[in-house]
């Protein structure tokens, strides 16, 4: 073994976090790449199913909290990114590759935001999901993604908290409002389950990211965790998890839940979920219709440029 | 229900609440339309300092007139003829150029106003204007970093936004058909008036773009409750669950 390789195994056997400037396998910088950008495209196009009721928040308190909130994920996009660029990867490569279809977002974001309870559910169960899998993240080996982790994280559990306070009024509010905030936990729940990616026998990715420990808990103890946590806070609110199998169960010390429909999240992950075509439409379209916008700010950069010489 | 305002410092601060609102409901939907990351974030803080800034104002609204009734009453639950809001700022976001030049002529007339109504004795006014001026003066170099970079960058860009000044010029005039309740608010109009132009000639000027003529169009004054097609379909979208839901508290 060449003494860059033992190096980089010395660093991953010592729960030490690997550098930009130090020396990986190949294998590993592609990893965390694609991993990388897939989490930071996820935050971009996760703008759009909240950006759907932005026009349409029904308080100015609540469409000032969505504004900050979808804000902060831009901002999380940006960080992402550029973490992504220590590894030798540019944002407009990066944009090209979502664009061409290489590179992948989370799936929960190709599902529609339908009503107002949506939004709720989507701060809740979706954020909800991402903070228990970036705590885990926190202690990535790579040191930029674990110190991105640890600032985002911040900001998420804000989400998760505004999505429930704004689940406990619909839940508590008039029997249409309860409806709503029902409708939105049963069309959420399950997706949201599924964001935590195939069970870990059938882990295409995990194994080796767990190896090299950019990936620190499998898919189901992630997914277990999260389902042990939400349960009962949707008992609080008065709402049933559209689950039947869905019990305590006393011997495992967890909550049960019924097989996932994975043929389902197969077809969402390959480009037939309800809203995949539209995601990406829309991002590539105000990506090109502004175009002339990007060349006007580097033709402007480059005449005044040449004017303060 | 139908919400009049009585009061004439009720009717001044409407006119400015209503207008941050709706230019703060038009760059919501730049969320996620934006040329790229940073530039979207930068709208949405913008709509985000708007929104709030409204909220603050029609709570100023709702002290003065007593009946009752809450910002959100305010901005929900009144009709298009019921909004006092510039035509201005319900103008859409065609394109880039678009956005940028309503949100440039908006923020320099806001800036004026504001400057003067850090001496308003209307309760809270004061106060209001001193952090809104802070806001403006960021969003007013954001607006004007654009205008020139979109002025002066390509034949293209330059064309756009020539283009949206002489559509935005149109609502122009409108500003300073002032009345006797801006005049009795305002300490002096006039002057409101003279630095706008002396700063957006100025501006326009420097971005290589041709300053149009405000030529005084025929349409009916904002201050009566008249607007533009577009105010309609606003409304619509942004009041849509409160009107649904009479009862619902969100
Ligand atoms: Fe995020
Ligand atoms: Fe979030």
């Amino acid at each position: 073994m060449d003494k860059y390789q033992a190096a980089f195994d010395a660093i991953i056997e010592k729960d030490d976090r690997v550098e930009p400037r130090d020396w990986m396998p190949d294998d590993y910088r592609n990893n965390l790449i694609r991993q990388i950008s897939q989490h930071a495209h996820s935050e971009v196009i996760g703008m759009q199913p909240e950006g759907n009721w932005l026009l349409r928040a029904p308080s100015l308190r609540s469409k000032q909290v969505l504004l900050a909130k979808i804000q902060d994920e831009g901002g999380h996009g940006l960080y992402l990114y550029s973490v992504a660029e220590t590894l030798g990867v540019s944002r407009e490569e990066m944009i090209d590759q979502l664009h061409e279809g290489k590179a992948k977002y989370s799936s929960i974001f190709n599902y529609p935001a339908l009503n107002w309870a949506d939004i709720g559910a989507i701060g809740w169960l979706v954020d909800g999901a991402a903070i228990v899998n970036q705590v885990s993240l926190q202690r990535t080996s790579y040191g930029p993604y674990s110190r991105g982790m640890i600032r985002i994280c911040k900001e998420e559990s804000f989400h998760q908290r505004q999505g429930y306070e704004i689940m406990l009024h619909m839940a508590k509010g008039t029997p249409e409002q309860k409806e709503m905030a029902q409708d939105a936990l049963n069309r959420f729940w399950f997706p949201s389950l599924m964001m935590f990616g195939p069970h870990d026998a059938d882990s295409a990715h995990s194994s080796k990211a767990m190896q090299w420990k950019i990936k620190r808990e499998s898919n189901d103890t992630l997914r277990q965790k999260f389902i042990d946590k939400t349960v009962p806070q949707a008992e609080f609110l008065g709402l049933t998890v559209p689950d039947p199998n869905c019990k305590w169960n006393e011997e495992t010390g967890h909550y049960d839940h019924s097989p996932f429909d994975w043929d389902e999240f197969w077809a969402v992950v390959n480009g037939n979920g309800p809203c995949n075509k539209e995601r990406l439409d829309h991002h590539k379209k105000a990506h090109n219709d502004n175009a002339w916008v990007r060349e006007a700010a580097v033709a402007y950069a480059k005449k005044t440029e040449s004017t303060l010489v | 229900m139908r919400i009049t305002i009585d009061n004439d410092a009720a009717k001044f601060v409407v006119r400015l609440a209503d207008t941050e609102m709706i230019l703060g409901q038009r760059l919501c939907e730049m969320c996620s339309n934006g040329p790229f990351l940073e530039e979207d974030i930068a709208l949405s803080n913008v709509a985000l300092d708007l929104i709030g800034r409204a909220e603050q104002l029609y709570k100023i609204v709702s002290e003065i007139e007593n009946k009752g009734l809450s910002a959100d009453d305010y901005a929900y639950r009144r009709n298009e003829r019921e909004y006092f809001c510039l035509k201005l700022v319900e103008q859409p976001n065609t394109d880039f150029a678009w956005t940028i030049t309503r949100s440039y002529l908006h923020d320099v007339y806001a800036n004026e106003v504001f400057k003067q109504l850090l001496k308003s004795d209307i309760p809270n006014l004061a106060g209001l204007s001193e952090k809104v001026l802070i806001e403006i003066r960021y969003n007013l170099t954001h607006a004007r970093d654009w205008m020139l970079r979109l002025g002066i960058g390509t034949e293209e860009s330059n064309s756009r936004v020539q283009g949206a000044v002489d559509q935005m010029f149109r609502y122009v005039p409108e500003i300073f058909h002032w009345d006797v309740v801006d005049n009795k608010y305002l300490s002096d109009t006039a002057a409101i008036e003279k630095s706008w132009k002396s700063e957006v000639s100025a501006l326009l000027k420097e971005a290589n773009i041709k300053e149009p003529e405000l030529m005084d169009v025929v349409m009916r004054d904002y201050r009566e409750g008249f607007h533009s097609e577009f105010l309609g379909h606003i409304l619509t979208e942004m009041q849509f669950l409160p009107r649904a839901y009479p009862d619902a508290k969100w």
